[in-house]
């Protein structure tokens, strides 16, 4: 009779238990500039047990990771130093998280101004204009292509991608990733393979 | 001067050649009793009038990578101002910096930028915490300066376009506002620079004089200026839309004529940043190799795509007036610079490693890269 008790309330606590008690970090598998992998995994821990969801996502323009500007994103760990719902930059805007600068494979050339982003207002939503390529527009395919970021589709009036980027956030927020936005120096980690 | 020639005698020994391009044989230019051009092997410079000279350390820009040289001589070759970079802890590229212990703020490394006098060996501090420079025709300076000394940590590295009239002048402030500044050259009596934003964004900037500072082309790479400096050749690759290239007149802003890259030989799909312009021609290094363009009287054609089979191409020069040998750059599997001179009658291409056996120095691995000045005009190249 204790011991069934006691069940019930070990599975009403693990029921209960908050999704941000979840530790998450993100992997990032890199096979093309337009068609590569942003994974989101997470542990509950101490179990080992791995969870995850993952969205297509685009990097850079060449494989050349130590050519600034045009490279995919550089193999490696990650510090995430931030995460904004409605930044208001002067080329990328929205939903975005930002990463660490990083060396190159070369050791010397360093990658910098990186996030993970999208193609959106400040506000969250599109301005698509008859111009061929809006940077707040998801408008084909080749937006997928960046300057070395990752890019994540969205919906747009003009195209209909699939919601990955709403769906990363909501995922990142509600299985481990910080509640907080703004700059913050949070441990939640990037890792980039090919 | 006897250690120099044995240097040389060295290196061109430890030259090893073989072949790429179209048919992937050895051509007959990896047979040229001297690798052309002037470049860098870790802190010796090859290729100067007077023969090779060491650097008082190995000239990287890590912030600017391929945007800019890495390395200018002066106008008339007798000096060379070059970036360093001083590491103030280690960071070790394949841990975050969380897992290292840095905390956003921490410096990383102080940029500078050195000036080195061949014929006396000097070798002399210009200015700490800055970097990309460009040396004009007449011996004035440009180069980015930093707010702040060093690099740090999660803080974006921005500052001031600065010109200093020659080496011995104070520096003069010509940017209106603090930003990520990264020098390109000279165009005449103004500067070009880039300005960097979120993602890497490249626009190209003039700056005419203190605070006369406006956008030439957003959203854009450089690839050369014109001889005479009044034009400039920008492209955009695909993820700002139809990769193409463009003609602009400098002093007025104008776009002269575009060419939709998507037009053109499918072998070229893009041209990157840090090409050459030598007469009618310009070279730019491409999706698959090297794309040569015809540009003048309004117009700009591609003449040729040199197919070039590997990893990505660098910094394309003219090796020779006639415009038909071009150098470039690229890598080996292991990451190694390896130096390529082209042959575009032939479309082969000899694949050079200098000295194979350099090692780094100052806790850097070992880089090769052209030295060169792309200022325009210059009475000297």
């Amino acid at each position: 009779m204790r011991a069934s008790a006691l069940l019930i309330v070990c599975v009403a606590l693990l029921a209960s238990t908050p999704a941000s008690a979840a530790n998450g970090w993100w992997t990032f598998e890199r096979r093309s500039n337009l068609n590569s992998t942003l994974t989101w995994k997470w542990t509950y821990p101490p179990s080992p047990a791995q969870y995850s969801r993952s969205w297509r996502a685009g990097s850079g323009t060449s494989t050349n990771e130590c050519r600034r500007a045009e490279g995919w994103l550089p193999a490696g760990w990650y510090s995430q130093w931030g995460h904004w719902n409605n930044y208001d930059g002067s080329a990328i805007r929205g939903r975005v998280w930002w990463l660490q600068d990083k060396y190159c494979s070369d050791g010397i050339t360093k990658r910098t101004e990186l996030f993970i982003h999208s193609e959106e207002t400040a506000a969250n939503g599109q301005l698509c204009t008859s111009a061929w390529d809006d940077s707040t527009c998801w408008e084909r395919e080749a937006d997928y292509y960046s300057l070395g970021c990752i890019k994540l589709a969205r919906p747009s009036p003009v195209a209909n991608f699939a919601n990955d980027l709403g769906n990363a956030h909501s995922t990142y927020h509600t299985y481990g990733g910080s509640d907080r936005h703004g700059a913050f120096t949070d441990s939640f980690e990037l890792y980039v393979f090919s | 001067m006897a250690l120099t020639r044995l240097t040389i005698a060295a290196l061109l020994l430890a030259l090893a050649a073989t072949g790429c391009g179209a048919g992937g044989r050895r051509s007959e230019l990896a047979a040229s009793p001297q690798p052309p051009g002037t470049y860098a092997v870790g802190a010796t410079v090859f290729g100067l009038p007077g023969g090779a000279i060491t650097l008082a350390a190995p000239p990287v820009a890590p912030l600017a990578g391929w945007l800019t040289p890495a390395a200018v001589p002066s106008p008339d070759g007798s000096q060379l101002a070059y970036n360093v970079w001083k590491e103030l802890r280690r960071d070790d590229p394949k841990l975050s910096w969380t897992d290292q212990g840095i905390e956003p703020g921490d410096p990383l490394a102080t940029p500078s930028i050195r000036v080195h006098d061949a014929a006396s060996g000097g070798d002399s501090l210009l200015d700490e915490g800055a970097f990309s420079v460009a040396w004009r025709g007449d011996g004035a300076l440009a180069y980015f300066k930093g707010a702040e000394r060093d690099y740090l940590a999660a803080v974006p590295y921005v500052g001031d376009v600065v010109v200093r009239s020659s080496l011995d002048s104070p520096p003069e402030i010509w940017s209106r506002r603090h930003a990520r500044y990264i020098v390109a050259g000279w165009a005449g009596s103004s500067v070009v620079a880039y300005r960097e934003s979120e993602g890497e964004a490249l626009d190209v900037l003039v700056f005419d004089g203190p605070g006369r500072v406006r956008v030439l082309a957003a959203n854009s790479g450089l690839v050369a200026l014109s001889p005479d400096g009044r034009q400039a050749v920008v492209e955009q690759g695909p993820a700002q839309g139809r990769p193409s290239v463009r003609v602009l007149d400098i002093e007025s802003g104008k776009q002269v004529v575009r060419l939709d890259l998507t037009r053109v030989d499918p072998a070229v799909g893009t041209v990157g940043y840090a090409g050459d312009w030598r007469g009618g021609r310009v070279v730019g290094a491409s999706a698959s190799g090297l794309a040569v363009f015809r540009v003048g009287h309004g117009r700009i054609v591609l003449e040729q795509a040199v197919r070039i089979p590997g990893q990505t191409v660098a910094e394309p020069r003219f090796a020779d007036s006639s415009g038909r040998r071009i150098t470039a750059w690229t890598e080996d599997k292991a990451g190694a610079g390896v130096l390529l001179d082209c042959d575009r009658a032939t479309k082969r291409c000899a694949r050079l490693f200098p000295l194979p056996r350099a090692h780094g120095l100052h806790g850097f691995p070992i880089w090769r890269r052209p030295v060169y000045n792309p200022s325009r005009p210059l009475a000297t190249r």
